[in-house]
């Protein structure tokens, strides 16, 4: 039985994380009207990213080479790093333009009750890393949340011996929302993260 | 159907993208796993409240049996996140976390448990360090929920294990076995009458009054061991999670 072709690429698109079946017919049809390079290029993109991606052998965020394009930049500070917890965090730092340093991808977050013990994490290639580099700071910018906050608290322990400088990203409200709806873990973090003007 | 009720978030678990899995230990409907959506996005409405610890007010659609019905609110009562700040602290509370997770069945109403955990996580924001806290929950929890090790008799004669300074605790029986009964190699937990004396008296205890108990520490550690061990032990195939791994300085 020859399945139709359209219905075939609506239930592919199906796979994807948030796309329901509306969503994909939509997209299914979008794609049938695009110019022939365009649906090409959407494709190899994909079959590009499962054949050549893997993790940068240094700060382990994804790339198609052995260091990523963050790594091998020269003008990037090396002597900060920035220590998330997954490729997608350092898209999001990235797209904000701050930061100049380079990345530590702990692959994950400590989680006692789910088995996620520090050896499942990068936290021993990120002490090497430290320990075999002259890094100045280590920012942890681990998720504000219980298992974010624990390993930013494992981390800061692990690096006391070293004397090197440790901070943690602020805790403030969402740009854009109301103190009055703030619950009030939210509001004492932000209180306890002011800074002077 | 909307249902309301209050519970203590155990664990949450990412569940695709921005979703979650919150499982709580409810006071109307025991252990209850809710479907969260998009609680990661920055806006989202349920902000801190579905942190683990924090105890709220939830509202929840779902037919009775659903297998995930989806949460639909969740005010904050009591956050308790001074003790989630507490690396340590979070550490040995999260075995107590543990014990619900592993041994309480799915939507099977314990309000006496969900009591016991709130004044638990109550008593230990006063005093995280408290060893006694965390010994009384773990006992009492047991007792609850019907795990509870034998220590006033021999497991095999069934006599009274009163009399001799030191017993044995055999961890696979579960229970003292006296000096007549001993036989095998199984392994063993030596436990003192004095501090099985005192694990005795916990039972009369209130989390009210505990303060009141001056343990000494060897006492303290003795019980620690032999629930401890009892704990692991029938828990044994579970990722019960060993706590030293966490600890920076091992
Ligand atoms: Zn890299
Ligand atoms: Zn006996």
């Amino acid at each position: 039985m020859t399945q139709n072709i359209i219905e075939n690429l609506v239930n592919q698109l199906t796979k994807l994380p948030g796309i329901g079946r509306k969503t994909a017919q939509r997209l299914a049809f979008f794609i049938l009207a695009l110019p022939a390079n365009d649906a090409k290029e959407i494709a190899a993109a994909i079959v590009d990213v499962k054949d050549n991606a893997r993790f940068c052998s240094n700060c382990f965020n994804i790339t198609d080479a052995d260091t990523c394009s963050i790594c091998s930049d020269s003008s990037r500070d090396r002597n900060k790093i920035c220590v998330v917890e997954e490729p997608s965090n350092v898209l999001a730092i990235e797209r904000t333009g701050i930061f100049k340093g380079t990345y530590h991808v702990l692959l994950g977050a400590l989680s006692p009750l789910d088995g996620i013990t520090p050896d499942k994490l990068k936290i021993n290639a990120l002490l090497i890393r430290i320990k075999d580099n002259p890094i100045e700071e280590v920012i942890l910018a681990t998720n504000p949340n219980t298992k974010g906050e624990m390993t930013a608290k494992y981390i800061t322990e692990i690096l006391k011996p070293l004397n090197i400088k440790t901070s943690r990203i602020a805790y403030g409200l969402p740009i854009g929302s109301d103190i009055e709806f703030a619950d009030e873990v939210t509001l004492s973090k932000a209180l306890e993260g002011r800074r002077d003007l | 159907m909307l249902n309301r009720t209050e519970g203590i978030v155990l664990k949450s678990s990412i569940f695709g993208e921005a979703d979650l899995i919150v499982t709580y230990l409810t006071k109307d409907f025991g252990l209850l796993r809710v479907f969260v959506k998009s609680p990661r996005k920055t806006k989202s409405r349920f902000g801190s409240s579905i942190e683990p610890l924090t105890y709220a007010k939830i509202s929840f659609l779902g037919k009775e049996q659903a297998n995930l019905p989806r949460l639909t609110q969740s005010d904050i009562i009591k956050p308790f996140h001074k003790l989630r700040e507490d690396y340590s602290g979070m550490l040995n509370i999260m075995e107590l976390l543990e014990m619900n997770l592993h041994f309480l069945i799915d939507r099977e109403p314990h309000p006496s448990i969900f009591r016991l955990l709130l004044t638990a996580l109550s008593k230990l924001e006063s005093d995280i360090n408290n060893g006694l806290y965390y010994l009384y929950y773990k006992i009492k929890f047991l007792e609850i929920s019907g795990y509870s090790p034998r220590l006033e008799i021999c497991g095999r004669c069934g006599g009274l294990t009163e009399g001799r300074r030191h017993h044995n605790f055999y961890v696979s029986h579960g229970s003292i076995i006296c000096h007549e009964c001993i036989g095998g190699d199984d392994r063993a937990v030596k436990v003192t009458e004095s501090a099985l004396k005192f694990y005795k008296s916990i039972f009369n205890w209130k989390y009210s009054t505990i303060d009141r108990i001056k343990a000494p520490a060897h006492m303290l550690a003795e019980i620690q061991n032999v629930i401890n061990s009892h704990i692991s032990f029938i828990s044994s195939g579970s990722k019960s999670f060993d706590k030293r791994l966490f600890l920076s300085s091992r």
